[in-house]
Protein backbone atom coordinates (compact mmCIF):
# COMPACT_ATOMS: atom_id res chain seq x y z
CA UNK A 1 0.00 0.00 0.00
CA UNK A 2 2.54 2.40 0.57
CA UNK A 3 3.34 2.90 -2.98
CA UNK A 4 -0.55 3.65 -3.67
CA UNK A 5 -0.27 6.26 -1.10
CA UNK A 6 2.90 7.77 -1.51
CA UNK A 7 2.46 9.01 -4.53
CA UNK A 8 0.72 11.65 -2.78
CA UNK A 9 1.53 14.36 -0.63
CA UNK A 10 0.42 14.24 2.43
CA UNK A 11 -0.76 17.85 2.72
CA UNK A 12 -2.47 19.99 0.18
CA UNK A 13 -0.03 23.33 -0.45
CA UNK A 14 -1.48 26.47 1.32
CA UNK A 15 -1.66 28.01 -2.27
CA UNK A 16 -4.03 25.37 -3.26
CA UNK A 17 -6.41 25.32 -0.02
CA UNK A 18 -6.32 29.38 -0.94
CA UNK A 19 -7.66 28.42 -4.77
CA UNK A 20 -10.28 25.83 -3.66
CA UNK A 21 -11.52 28.77 -0.76
CA UNK A 22 -11.75 31.26 -3.80
CA UNK A 23 -13.68 28.24 -6.07
CA UNK A 24 -16.21 28.25 -3.28
CA UNK A 25 -16.51 32.29 -3.10
CA UNK A 26 -16.87 32.65 -6.49
CA UNK A 27 -19.21 30.33 -7.10
CA UNK A 28 -21.93 30.86 -4.26
CA UNK A 29 -21.48 34.48 -3.17
CA UNK A 30 -24.59 36.09 -4.29
CA UNK A 31 -23.34 39.42 -4.75
CA UNK A 32 -21.67 37.94 -7.58
CA UNK A 33 -24.70 36.47 -9.58
CA UNK A 34 -26.76 39.18 -8.78
CA UNK A 35 -24.60 41.77 -10.15
CA UNK A 36 -24.87 39.75 -13.60
CA UNK A 37 -28.68 39.00 -13.13
CA UNK A 38 -30.64 39.71 -16.57
CA UNK A 39 -27.77 41.44 -17.56
CA UNK A 40 -26.98 40.19 -21.79
CA UNK A 41 -24.27 42.64 -22.90
CA UNK A 42 -21.78 40.37 -24.84
CA UNK A 43 -18.89 40.58 -23.73
CA UNK A 44 -16.10 37.75 -25.34
CA UNK A 45 -18.94 36.99 -27.31
CA UNK A 46 -21.31 36.09 -24.24
CA UNK A 47 -24.12 37.56 -22.32
CA UNK A 48 -22.44 38.68 -19.18
CA UNK A 49 -24.81 36.32 -17.25
CA UNK A 50 -23.46 33.50 -19.14
CA UNK A 51 -20.01 34.60 -18.96
CA UNK A 52 -20.36 34.75 -15.55
CA UNK A 53 -21.21 30.88 -14.97
CA UNK A 54 -18.83 29.69 -17.61
CA UNK A 55 -15.92 31.88 -15.68
CA UNK A 56 -16.28 30.00 -12.32
CA UNK A 57 -16.25 27.19 -14.46
CA UNK A 58 -13.13 27.46 -15.77
CA UNK A 59 -11.62 29.05 -12.95
CA UNK A 60 -12.77 25.67 -10.97
CA UNK A 61 -11.40 23.55 -13.28
CA UNK A 62 -8.25 25.53 -13.40
CA UNK A 63 -7.70 25.07 -9.85
CA UNK A 64 -7.97 20.82 -9.67
CA UNK A 65 -5.83 20.67 -12.55
CA UNK A 66 -3.06 23.09 -11.37
CA UNK A 67 -3.58 21.48 -8.16
CA UNK A 68 -2.75 17.51 -9.71
CA UNK A 69 -0.33 18.63 -11.66
CA UNK A 70 1.89 21.10 -8.65
CA UNK A 71 1.35 17.75 -6.42
CA UNK A 72 2.12 15.16 -9.03
CA UNK A 73 5.60 17.36 -9.21
CA UNK A 74 6.34 17.35 -5.45
CA UNK A 75 5.49 13.47 -5.63
CA UNK A 76 8.01 13.37 -8.32
CA UNK A 77 10.39 15.14 -6.85
CA UNK A 78 10.47 13.47 -3.75
CA UNK B 1 -38.20 4.08 -37.10
CA UNK B 2 -35.92 1.02 -38.36
CA UNK B 3 -33.11 3.33 -37.87
CA UNK B 4 -33.16 4.72 -35.13
CA UNK B 5 -33.98 1.26 -33.05
CA UNK B 6 -31.37 -0.15 -34.75
CA UNK B 7 -28.98 2.00 -33.71
CA UNK B 8 -30.14 1.25 -30.07
CA UNK B 9 -29.72 -2.46 -30.54
CA UNK B 10 -25.84 -1.95 -32.04
CA UNK B 11 -24.73 0.10 -29.14
CA UNK B 12 -26.91 -2.14 -26.65
CA UNK B 13 -24.67 -5.18 -28.71
CA UNK B 14 -21.42 -3.53 -28.26
CA UNK B 15 -21.84 -2.82 -24.35
CA UNK B 16 -22.75 -6.52 -24.32
CA UNK B 17 -20.23 -7.42 -25.87
CA UNK B 18 -17.51 -5.60 -24.25
CA UNK B 19 -19.02 -6.63 -20.67
CA UNK B 20 -18.94 -10.52 -22.03
CA UNK B 21 -15.25 -9.90 -23.32
CA UNK B 22 -14.20 -8.54 -19.57
CA UNK B 23 -15.78 -11.28 -17.82
CA UNK B 24 -13.62 -11.24 -14.46
CA UNK B 25 -14.84 -14.15 -11.72
CA UNK B 26 -14.79 -12.35 -8.38
CA UNK B 27 -13.20 -14.39 -5.40
CA UNK B 28 -14.05 -11.66 -2.77
CA UNK B 29 -16.86 -8.86 -1.45
CA UNK B 30 -14.41 -6.09 -1.82
CA UNK B 31 -13.54 -7.76 -5.36
CA UNK B 32 -17.88 -7.46 -6.54
CA UNK B 33 -18.70 -4.40 -4.07
CA UNK B 34 -15.58 -1.98 -5.29
CA UNK B 35 -13.93 -4.08 -7.93
CA UNK B 36 -11.27 -5.34 -5.90
CA UNK B 37 -9.64 -1.18 -5.55
CA UNK B 38 -7.96 -1.69 -9.16
CA UNK B 39 -8.93 0.84 -11.50
CA UNK B 40 -6.71 3.65 -12.45
CA UNK B 41 -7.74 6.96 -13.49
CA UNK B 42 -9.61 7.27 -16.37
CA UNK B 43 -11.44 4.25 -15.69
CA UNK B 44 -12.42 6.36 -12.60
CA UNK B 45 -12.66 9.60 -14.45
CA UNK B 46 -14.94 8.30 -16.72
CA UNK B 47 -17.26 5.99 -14.40
CA UNK B 48 -17.26 9.19 -11.61
CA UNK B 49 -18.59 11.02 -15.34
CA UNK B 50 -21.43 7.90 -16.24
CA UNK B 51 -22.57 7.98 -12.77
CA UNK B 52 -22.88 11.76 -12.03
CA UNK B 53 -24.50 12.99 -15.57
CA UNK B 54 -27.55 10.63 -15.79
CA UNK B 55 -29.58 10.60 -18.96
CA UNK B 56 -31.74 13.29 -17.65
CA UNK B 57 -29.36 15.82 -17.82
CA UNK B 58 -30.19 16.27 -21.48
CA UNK B 59 -33.93 16.53 -20.86
CA UNK B 60 -33.96 18.21 -17.15
CA UNK B 61 -31.13 20.35 -18.01
CA UNK B 62 -30.87 20.87 -21.15
CA UNK B 63 -35.41 21.32 -21.07
CA UNK B 64 -34.23 23.80 -17.74
CA UNK B 65 -31.62 25.67 -20.22
CA UNK B 66 -34.61 25.51 -23.19
CA UNK B 67 -37.33 26.55 -20.78
CA UNK B 68 -36.20 28.97 -18.02
CA UNK B 69 -32.40 30.06 -19.88
CA UNK B 70 -28.96 30.38 -17.75
CA UNK B 71 -30.14 29.48 -14.04
CA UNK B 72 -29.92 26.34 -15.10
CA UNK B 73 -26.01 27.08 -15.39
CA UNK B 74 -25.71 26.31 -11.61
CA UNK B 75 -25.47 22.51 -12.25
CA UNK B 76 -22.37 23.21 -13.93
CA UNK B 77 -20.91 25.05 -10.75
CA UNK B 78 -22.00 22.42 -8.31
CA UNK B 79 -21.25 19.75 -10.40
CA UNK B 80 -17.56 21.20 -11.07
CA UNK B 81 -17.32 22.78 -7.15
CA UNK B 82 -18.07 18.81 -5.69
CA UNK B 83 -14.92 17.94 -7.70
CA UNK B 84 -13.22 20.25 -5.50
CA UNK B 85 -14.75 18.16 -2.66
CA UNK B 86 -13.48 14.87 -4.06
CA UNK B 87 -9.58 16.20 -4.43
CA UNK B 88 -9.79 16.85 -1.15
CA UNK B 89 -11.45 13.45 0.39
CA UNK B 90 -9.57 11.49 -1.92
CA UNK B 91 -6.78 11.25 0.51
CA UNK B 92 -8.54 10.12 3.75
CA UNK B 93 -11.35 8.33 2.54
CA UNK B 94 -9.10 6.07 0.15
CA UNK B 95 -6.79 5.33 2.89
CA UNK B 96 -8.89 4.71 5.54
CA UNK B 97 -11.07 2.54 2.71
CA UNK B 98 -7.98 0.29 2.04
CA UNK B 99 -6.33 0.00 5.97
CA UNK B 100 -9.64 -1.12 6.62
CA UNK B 101 -11.20 -3.21 4.21
CA UNK B 102 -14.21 -0.61 3.80
CA UNK B 103 -16.25 -0.90 0.85
CA UNK B 104 -19.53 1.59 1.21
CA UNK B 105 -20.16 5.14 2.78
CA UNK B 106 -21.89 3.37 5.58
CA UNK B 107 -18.70 1.56 6.41
CA UNK B 108 -16.84 4.82 6.72
CA UNK B 109 -19.19 6.08 8.64
CA UNK B 110 -19.17 3.27 11.01
CA UNK B 111 -15.28 3.34 11.35
CA UNK B 112 -15.01 7.37 11.44
CA UNK B 113 -17.58 7.15 14.78
CA UNK B 114 -17.30 3.61 16.33
CA UNK B 115 -21.25 2.86 15.69
CA UNK B 116 -23.16 -0.08 14.02
CA UNK B 117 -26.04 1.63 14.50
CA UNK B 118 -25.14 4.63 12.36
CA UNK B 119 -24.31 2.04 9.84
CA UNK B 120 -28.11 0.78 9.27
CA UNK B 121 -29.06 4.64 9.53
CA UNK B 122 -26.95 5.90 6.28
CA UNK B 123 -27.48 2.37 4.69
CA UNK B 124 -31.49 2.92 5.19
CA UNK B 125 -31.80 6.19 4.30
CA UNK B 126 -29.19 5.71 1.34
CA UNK B 127 -31.82 2.94 -0.12
CA UNK B 128 -34.60 4.62 0.27
CA UNK B 129 -33.71 7.84 -0.81
CA UNK B 130 -31.98 6.39 -4.04
CA UNK B 131 -35.18 4.42 -5.29
CA UNK B 132 -37.49 7.27 -6.15
CA UNK B 133 -34.88 8.45 -8.44
CA UNK B 134 -34.03 4.83 -10.14
CA UNK B 135 -37.62 4.81 -10.89
CA UNK B 136 -37.29 8.38 -12.00
CA UNK B 137 -34.53 7.64 -14.14
CA UNK B 138 -36.46 4.40 -15.82
CA UNK B 139 -39.56 5.99 -16.73
CA UNK B 140 -36.98 8.98 -18.55
CA UNK B 141 -36.24 6.41 -20.68
CA UNK B 142 -40.01 6.65 -21.97
CA UNK B 143 -39.44 10.19 -23.28
CA UNK B 144 -36.64 8.44 -25.18
CA UNK B 145 -38.45 5.60 -26.67
CA UNK B 146 -41.06 7.37 -27.67
CA UNK B 147 -38.57 9.49 -29.91
CA UNK B 148 -37.01 6.74 -30.55
CA UNK B 149 -40.30 5.02 -32.40
CA UNK B 150 -41.38 8.54 -34.02
CA UNK B 151 -44.33 8.54 -32.17
CA UNK B 152 -45.54 4.97 -33.22
CA UNK B 153 -45.49 4.33 -29.16
CA UNK B 154 -47.47 5.94 -26.56
CA UNK B 155 -45.46 7.05 -23.86
CA UNK B 156 -46.57 4.25 -21.67
CA UNK B 157 -45.87 1.84 -24.85
CA UNK B 158 -42.40 3.58 -24.73
CA UNK B 159 -41.55 3.38 -20.82
CA UNK B 160 -42.22 -0.34 -21.13
CA UNK B 161 -40.14 -0.60 -23.55
CA UNK B 162 -37.29 1.72 -21.77
CA UNK B 163 -37.39 -0.45 -18.40
CA UNK B 164 -37.55 -3.49 -19.90
CA UNK B 165 -34.26 -2.90 -22.20
CA UNK B 166 -32.49 -1.15 -18.56
CA UNK B 167 -33.61 -4.52 -16.59
CA UNK B 168 -32.07 -6.57 -19.31
CA UNK B 169 -29.00 -4.62 -18.94
CA UNK B 170 -28.87 -5.54 -14.95
CA UNK B 171 -28.05 -9.03 -16.02
CA UNK B 172 -24.51 -8.00 -16.40
CA UNK B 173 -24.58 -5.40 -13.13
CA UNK B 174 -25.53 -8.39 -11.13
CA UNK B 175 -23.44 -11.31 -12.57
CA UNK B 176 -20.40 -8.96 -12.06
CA UNK B 177 -20.60 -6.23 -9.61
CA UNK B 178 -18.77 -3.17 -9.50
CA UNK B 179 -16.15 -4.56 -12.02
CA UNK B 180 -18.94 -4.88 -14.87
CA UNK B 181 -20.03 -0.87 -14.11
CA UNK B 182 -17.13 0.56 -14.45
CA UNK B 183 -15.94 -1.29 -17.21
CA UNK B 184 -19.04 -0.53 -19.37
CA UNK B 185 -19.39 2.84 -17.54
CA UNK B 186 -15.84 3.80 -19.64
CA UNK B 187 -17.62 2.63 -22.99
CA UNK B 188 -20.69 4.36 -22.10
CA UNK B 189 -19.45 7.23 -20.79
CA UNK B 190 -16.96 7.88 -24.30
CA UNK B 191 -20.33 7.56 -26.34
CA UNK B 192 -22.42 10.16 -23.51
CA UNK B 193 -19.79 12.93 -22.94
CA UNK B 194 -17.59 12.71 -25.79
CA UNK B 195 -19.43 11.88 -29.14
CA UNK B 196 -22.61 13.74 -27.36
CA UNK B 197 -20.63 16.50 -26.25
CA UNK B 198 -19.76 16.58 -30.12
CA UNK B 199 -23.30 16.58 -31.52
CA UNK B 200 -24.06 19.18 -29.16
CA UNK B 201 -21.20 21.41 -30.58
CA UNK B 202 -22.20 20.52 -34.21
CA UNK B 203 -25.92 21.04 -33.09
CA UNK B 204 -24.87 25.16 -31.96
CA UNK B 205 -22.74 25.35 -34.92
CA UNK B 206 -25.82 24.42 -37.11
CA UNK B 207 -28.49 26.43 -34.51
CA UNK B 208 -26.53 29.40 -35.37
CA UNK B 209 -25.08 29.21 -38.70
CA UNK B 210 -27.90 27.27 -40.29
CA UNK B 211 -30.92 28.58 -38.48
CA UNK B 212 -29.55 32.29 -37.62
CA UNK B 213 -30.14 31.70 -33.88
CA UNK B 214 -27.71 33.16 -31.60
CA UNK B 215 -28.45 35.02 -27.64
CA UNK B 216 -29.46 37.99 -29.06
CA UNK B 217 -32.67 35.99 -30.54
CA UNK B 218 -33.70 35.06 -27.00
CA UNK B 219 -35.75 37.33 -24.74
CA UNK B 220 -34.88 38.78 -21.40
CA UNK B 221 -36.01 36.59 -19.43
CA UNK B 222 -33.48 34.05 -20.01
CA UNK B 223 -30.78 36.04 -18.76
CA UNK B 224 -32.78 36.23 -15.22
CA UNK B 225 -30.94 34.78 -12.22
CA UNK B 226 -33.18 35.29 -9.03
CA UNK B 227 -31.78 37.98 -6.39
CA UNK B 228 -33.18 40.29 -4.17
CA UNK B 229 -36.76 40.99 -4.81
CA UNK B 230 -37.36 37.93 -6.88
CA UNK B 231 -40.37 35.26 -6.35
CA UNK B 232 -37.76 32.53 -5.28
CA UNK B 233 -35.66 34.99 -3.22
CA UNK B 234 -32.10 35.94 -3.03
CA UNK B 235 -30.32 33.22 -1.59
CA UNK B 236 -31.97 30.13 -4.35
CA UNK B 237 -29.52 29.76 -6.14
CA UNK B 238 -26.99 29.91 -3.50
CA UNK B 239 -29.11 27.02 -1.69
CA UNK B 240 -29.22 25.50 -5.07
CA UNK B 241 -25.14 25.30 -5.64
CA UNK B 242 -24.42 24.49 -2.33
CA UNK B 243 -26.59 21.33 -1.17
CA UNK B 244 -25.51 19.99 -4.83
CA UNK B 245 -22.17 20.57 -4.28
CA UNK B 246 -21.99 18.51 -0.59
CA UNK B 247 -25.26 16.25 -1.50
CA UNK B 248 -23.91 14.52 -4.30
CA UNK B 249 -21.60 12.51 -2.26
CA UNK B 250 -23.99 11.58 -0.28
CA UNK B 251 -25.19 9.26 -2.35
CA UNK B 252 -24.00 5.89 -2.06
CA UNK B 253 -23.64 5.19 -5.77
CA UNK B 254 -21.11 8.23 -6.39
CA UNK B 255 -19.68 7.92 -2.96
CA UNK B 256 -18.45 4.42 -3.27
CA UNK B 257 -16.23 5.48 -6.46
CA UNK B 258 -13.58 6.90 -4.02
CA UNK B 259 -12.95 3.46 -2.70
CA UNK B 260 -12.82 1.56 -6.56
CA UNK B 261 -9.35 3.14 -7.19
CA UNK B 262 -6.01 1.61 -7.09
CA UNK B 263 -4.65 4.31 -4.98
CA UNK B 264 -4.82 8.42 -3.98
CA UNK B 265 -2.84 9.38 -7.15
CA UNK B 266 -5.62 7.79 -9.24
CA UNK B 267 -8.47 9.45 -7.65
CA UNK B 268 -6.82 12.95 -8.06
CA UNK B 269 -5.80 12.25 -11.29
CA UNK B 270 -9.18 11.22 -12.27
CA UNK B 271 -10.36 14.43 -10.72
CA UNK B 272 -8.13 16.35 -13.08
CA UNK B 273 -9.19 14.61 -16.12
CA UNK B 274 -13.07 14.54 -15.45
CA UNK B 275 -13.34 17.99 -14.56
CA UNK B 276 -12.14 19.06 -18.05
CA UNK B 277 -14.61 16.95 -19.59
CA UNK B 278 -17.40 18.24 -17.06
CA UNK B 279 -16.81 21.64 -18.33
CA UNK B 280 -16.87 21.10 -21.55
CA UNK B 281 -19.71 18.91 -21.90
CA UNK B 282 -21.81 20.87 -19.05
CA UNK B 283 -21.36 24.60 -21.43
CA UNK B 284 -21.97 22.86 -24.83
CA UNK B 285 -25.08 21.21 -23.43
CA UNK B 286 -26.45 24.39 -21.73
CA UNK B 287 -25.77 26.55 -24.21
CA UNK B 288 -26.91 23.94 -26.75
CA UNK B 289 -30.59 23.87 -24.30
CA UNK B 290 -30.80 27.78 -24.69
CA UNK B 291 -30.25 28.46 -28.38
CA UNK B 292 -32.55 25.14 -29.20
CA UNK B 293 -35.10 27.30 -27.06
CA UNK B 294 -35.56 28.87 -30.67
CA UNK B 295 -36.43 25.83 -32.66
CA UNK B 296 -39.82 25.26 -33.49
CA UNK B 297 -41.41 22.72 -31.38
CA UNK B 298 -39.26 23.23 -28.54
CA UNK B 299 -41.29 25.90 -26.36
CA UNK B 300 -43.94 23.54 -26.37
CA UNK B 301 -41.84 20.88 -24.88
CA UNK B 302 -38.82 21.93 -23.37
CA UNK B 303 -37.44 18.52 -22.36
CA UNK B 304 -37.61 17.15 -25.81
CA UNK B 305 -34.92 19.88 -27.11
CA UNK B 306 -32.21 17.54 -27.67
CA UNK B 307 -34.52 14.98 -29.43
CA UNK B 308 -36.39 17.62 -31.52
CA UNK B 309 -33.22 19.57 -32.93
CA UNK B 310 -31.42 16.57 -33.27
CA UNK B 311 -34.27 15.29 -35.74
CA UNK B 312 -34.64 18.67 -37.14
CA UNK B 313 -30.85 18.81 -37.66
CA UNK B 314 -29.95 15.44 -38.89
CA UNK B 315 -32.96 12.91 -39.61
CA UNK B 316 -33.36 9.61 -38.38
CA UNK B 317 -30.13 8.64 -38.00
CA UNK B 318 -28.96 11.54 -35.92
CA UNK B 319 -32.15 11.31 -33.94
CA UNK B 320 -30.75 7.13 -33.07
CA UNK B 321 -27.05 8.43 -32.54
CA UNK B 322 -28.80 11.22 -29.77
CA UNK B 323 -31.16 8.03 -28.66
CA UNK B 324 -27.84 6.41 -28.13
CA UNK B 325 -26.20 9.27 -26.06
CA UNK B 326 -29.60 9.16 -23.79
CA UNK B 327 -29.19 5.66 -23.25
CA UNK B 328 -25.54 5.56 -22.22
CA UNK B 329 -25.83 7.83 -19.78
CA UNK B 330 -29.11 6.41 -17.92
CA UNK B 331 -27.37 2.82 -18.39
CA UNK B 332 -24.30 4.46 -16.38
CA UNK B 333 -26.60 5.86 -13.50
CA UNK B 334 -29.22 3.39 -13.51
CA UNK B 335 -26.26 0.41 -13.57
CA UNK B 336 -24.21 2.25 -10.27
CA UNK B 337 -27.55 2.93 -8.14
CA UNK B 338 -28.45 -0.63 -8.13
CA UNK B 339 -24.76 -2.38 -7.63
CA UNK B 340 -24.10 0.48 -4.75
CA UNK B 341 -27.69 -0.61 -2.89
CA UNK B 342 -27.04 -4.59 -3.62
CA UNK B 343 -23.65 -4.03 -1.99
CA UNK B 344 -25.18 -2.03 0.81
CA UNK B 345 -28.22 -4.44 1.45
CA UNK B 346 -25.45 -7.36 1.73
CA UNK B 347 -22.54 -5.13 3.73
CA UNK B 348 -24.82 -2.72 5.76
CA UNK B 349 -28.36 -4.01 6.33
CA UNK B 350 -27.79 -7.92 6.25
CA UNK B 351 -24.16 -8.07 7.17
CA UNK B 352 -24.11 -6.15 9.67
CA UNK B 353 -26.09 -8.17 12.14
CA UNK B 354 -25.52 -11.88 11.34
CA UNK B 355 -21.53 -12.78 10.17
CA UNK B 356 -21.17 -13.86 6.35
CA UNK B 357 -18.56 -14.75 4.71
CA UNK B 358 -17.16 -13.83 1.50
CA UNK B 359 -19.68 -16.01 -0.79
CA UNK B 360 -22.76 -15.52 1.45
CA UNK B 361 -22.37 -12.13 1.42
CA UNK B 362 -22.36 -11.80 -2.86
CA UNK B 363 -25.17 -13.77 -3.19
CA UNK B 364 -26.92 -11.31 -1.20
CA UNK B 365 -25.76 -8.63 -2.91
CA UNK B 366 -26.67 -10.37 -6.29
CA UNK B 367 -30.23 -11.03 -4.57
CA UNK B 368 -30.70 -7.17 -3.33
CA UNK B 369 -29.54 -6.27 -6.99
CA UNK B 370 -32.10 -8.60 -9.04
CA UNK B 371 -34.97 -7.63 -6.06
CA UNK B 372 -34.16 -3.81 -6.62
CA UNK B 373 -34.69 -3.98 -10.13
CA UNK B 374 -38.02 -5.80 -10.38
CA UNK B 375 -39.28 -3.43 -7.73
CA UNK B 376 -38.30 -0.30 -10.03
CA UNK B 377 -39.38 -1.90 -13.09
CA UNK B 378 -42.75 -2.59 -11.57
CA UNK B 379 -42.74 0.64 -10.05
CA UNK B 380 -41.71 2.63 -13.71
CA UNK B 381 -44.60 0.66 -14.65
CA UNK B 382 -47.00 1.94 -12.79
CA UNK B 383 -48.43 6.28 -12.68
CA UNK B 384 -47.39 7.29 -9.24
CA UNK B 385 -48.20 11.16 -9.37
CA UNK B 386 -46.34 12.01 -6.32
CA UNK B 387 -42.82 10.69 -7.82
CA UNK B 388 -41.43 13.56 -8.30
CA UNK B 389 -42.61 15.21 -5.20
CA UNK B 390 -40.99 11.80 -3.43
CA UNK B 391 -37.80 12.14 -5.13
CA UNK B 392 -36.95 16.03 -4.42
CA UNK B 393 -38.18 15.06 -0.34
CA UNK B 394 -35.64 12.17 -0.72
CA UNK B 395 -32.76 14.70 -1.97
CA UNK B 396 -33.70 16.94 0.83
CA UNK B 397 -33.33 14.14 3.17
CA UNK B 398 -29.80 12.23 2.09
CA UNK B 399 -28.08 15.54 2.22
CA UNK B 400 -28.05 15.74 5.80
CA UNK B 401 -25.31 12.44 5.55
CA UNK B 402 -23.58 15.33 4.71
CA UNK B 403 -22.68 16.60 8.12
CA UNK B 404 -20.89 13.37 10.02
CA UNK B 405 -19.51 12.64 6.70
CA UNK B 406 -17.49 15.80 5.83
CA UNK B 407 -16.89 16.65 9.61
CA UNK B 408 -15.71 13.24 10.32
CA UNK B 409 -13.45 13.56 7.62
CA UNK B 410 -11.64 16.56 8.29
CA UNK B 411 -12.59 17.14 12.08
CA UNK B 412 -11.26 15.01 15.12
CA UNK B 413 -13.83 16.29 17.42
CA UNK B 414 -17.40 14.82 17.12
CA UNK B 415 -19.07 11.89 18.53
CA UNK B 416 -21.69 9.27 17.28
CA UNK B 417 -24.83 11.02 19.38
CA UNK B 418 -23.95 14.36 17.80
CA UNK B 419 -23.78 12.33 14.20
CA UNK B 420 -27.04 9.99 14.91
CA UNK B 421 -28.87 12.87 16.48
CA UNK B 422 -28.34 15.93 13.94
CA UNK B 423 -28.39 13.43 10.98
CA UNK B 424 -31.63 12.05 12.10
CA UNK B 425 -33.13 15.52 13.15
CA UNK B 426 -31.89 17.05 9.95
CA UNK B 427 -33.97 14.58 7.74
CA UNK B 428 -37.18 15.19 9.63
CA UNK B 429 -36.98 19.01 9.65
CA UNK B 430 -35.93 18.57 5.50
CA UNK B 431 -38.72 16.46 5.24
CA UNK B 432 -41.21 18.49 7.27
CA UNK B 433 -40.31 21.60 5.65
CA UNK B 434 -40.36 20.11 2.11
CA UNK B 435 -44.08 18.91 2.43
CA UNK B 436 -45.27 22.39 3.82
CA UNK B 437 -43.02 24.53 1.59
CA UNK B 438 -42.39 22.35 -1.48
CA UNK B 439 -39.07 23.86 -3.58
CA UNK B 440 -38.18 27.28 -1.13
CA UNK B 441 -38.62 28.74 1.54
CA UNK B 442 -39.71 32.03 1.20
CA UNK B 443 -39.45 33.45 5.06
CA UNK B 444 -35.38 32.09 4.53
CA UNK B 445 -34.88 34.20 1.50
CA UNK B 446 -35.12 31.31 -0.94
CA UNK B 447 -32.76 28.72 0.68
CA UNK B 448 -34.22 25.23 0.53
CA UNK B 449 -35.55 22.93 3.12
CA UNK B 450 -32.41 20.59 2.77
CA UNK B 451 -29.88 23.94 3.17
CA UNK B 452 -32.53 25.25 6.38
CA UNK B 453 -32.09 21.14 7.99
CA UNK B 454 -28.28 21.20 7.57
CA UNK B 455 -27.92 23.89 9.70
CA UNK B 456 -30.39 22.43 12.31
CA UNK B 457 -27.81 18.95 11.61
CA UNK B 458 -24.69 21.38 11.98
CA UNK B 459 -25.38 22.70 14.73
CA UNK B 460 -26.79 19.41 16.96
CA UNK B 461 -23.42 17.78 15.95
CA UNK B 462 -21.15 20.84 16.50
CA UNK B 463 -22.43 21.11 20.35
CA UNK B 464 -22.69 17.40 21.06
CA UNK B 465 -18.83 17.34 19.70
CA UNK B 466 -18.57 20.39 22.81
CA UNK B 467 -20.81 19.31 25.70
CA UNK B 468 -20.09 15.18 25.13
CA UNK B 469 -16.44 14.97 24.82
CA UNK B 470 -15.18 12.31 23.36
CA UNK B 471 -13.51 9.19 25.93
CA UNK B 472 -9.93 9.08 26.44
CA UNK B 473 -9.87 5.65 24.24
CA UNK B 474 -12.08 6.84 21.52
CA UNK B 475 -9.40 10.52 20.78
CA UNK B 476 -6.98 7.64 21.21
CA UNK B 477 -8.36 6.10 18.35
CA UNK B 478 -9.62 9.15 16.29
CA UNK B 479 -6.13 10.61 16.34
CA UNK B 480 -4.21 6.71 15.11
CA UNK B 481 -6.99 7.00 12.36
CA UNK B 482 -5.83 10.85 11.37
CA UNK B 483 -2.66 9.81 11.84
CA UNK B 484 -3.08 7.23 8.74
CA UNK B 485 -3.99 10.05 6.65
CA UNK B 486 -1.20 12.17 7.79
CA UNK B 487 1.57 9.29 7.26
CA UNK B 488 4.13 9.85 4.13
CA UNK B 489 5.97 7.52 2.49
CA UNK B 490 8.36 5.74 4.70
CA UNK B 491 6.34 6.25 8.01
CA UNK B 492 3.32 5.42 5.95
CA UNK B 493 3.74 1.76 6.75
CA UNK B 494 4.75 1.70 10.45
CA UNK B 495 1.61 4.37 10.96
CA UNK B 496 -0.37 1.51 9.14
CA UNK B 497 1.18 -1.15 11.26
CA UNK B 498 0.29 0.33 14.14
CA UNK B 499 -3.56 0.88 13.22
CA UNK B 500 -6.67 0.54 15.12
CA UNK B 501 -8.91 -2.40 14.98
CA UNK B 502 -10.41 -3.07 11.80
CA UNK B 503 -14.28 -2.27 11.55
Amino acid sequence: MADEVTADPGRHASWIIAWFALDAVVALAPPLYWAVDGNRASLLGLPTAVLYFVAVAVFITASIVAAYLAESRVAEGG
Amino acid sequence: MLITFECIAVFFAVIIVILQLSGVRDRSFTEYAVGGRSFGANYQAMSFLNTWYPGAMFTAFGGMAASAGVISFYVLSYSLLTVVLMYLMARPVWVWGKTFDLRTQPDLLALRFDSRHIKTIAAVIGIVSGIPWLVLGMQALGTLFQHMSLGALSFSEAVMVGVGIIALRQVWTVRMGMRGVVISDMAQGIIAYIVGGAVLVGLIVWMIVSQGITFASLDAGKFAIPGIGSKEGPLYVFSLILTGTIGGWCWPYIFVRLFTADGVHSLKRSAALAVPLSLAFGVALLVFGMLGSQVAGVAAKPNDVWFIVSQEAGGPWLLGLAGVVVLAASMGHTDGNIQATGAQIANDLVGNYWTLDQRQLIIIAKLGMLGLTILSSWLACLELPALFQLAVLAYQGIIQLAVPQFLGIFWKRGNKYGAITGMTAGFAVAVVLELIYPGYLPWAYGLTSGAVALSVNLAIYVAAAYLLPQSREERTRIEKLFALIEARRSTSLDALNASPQSV
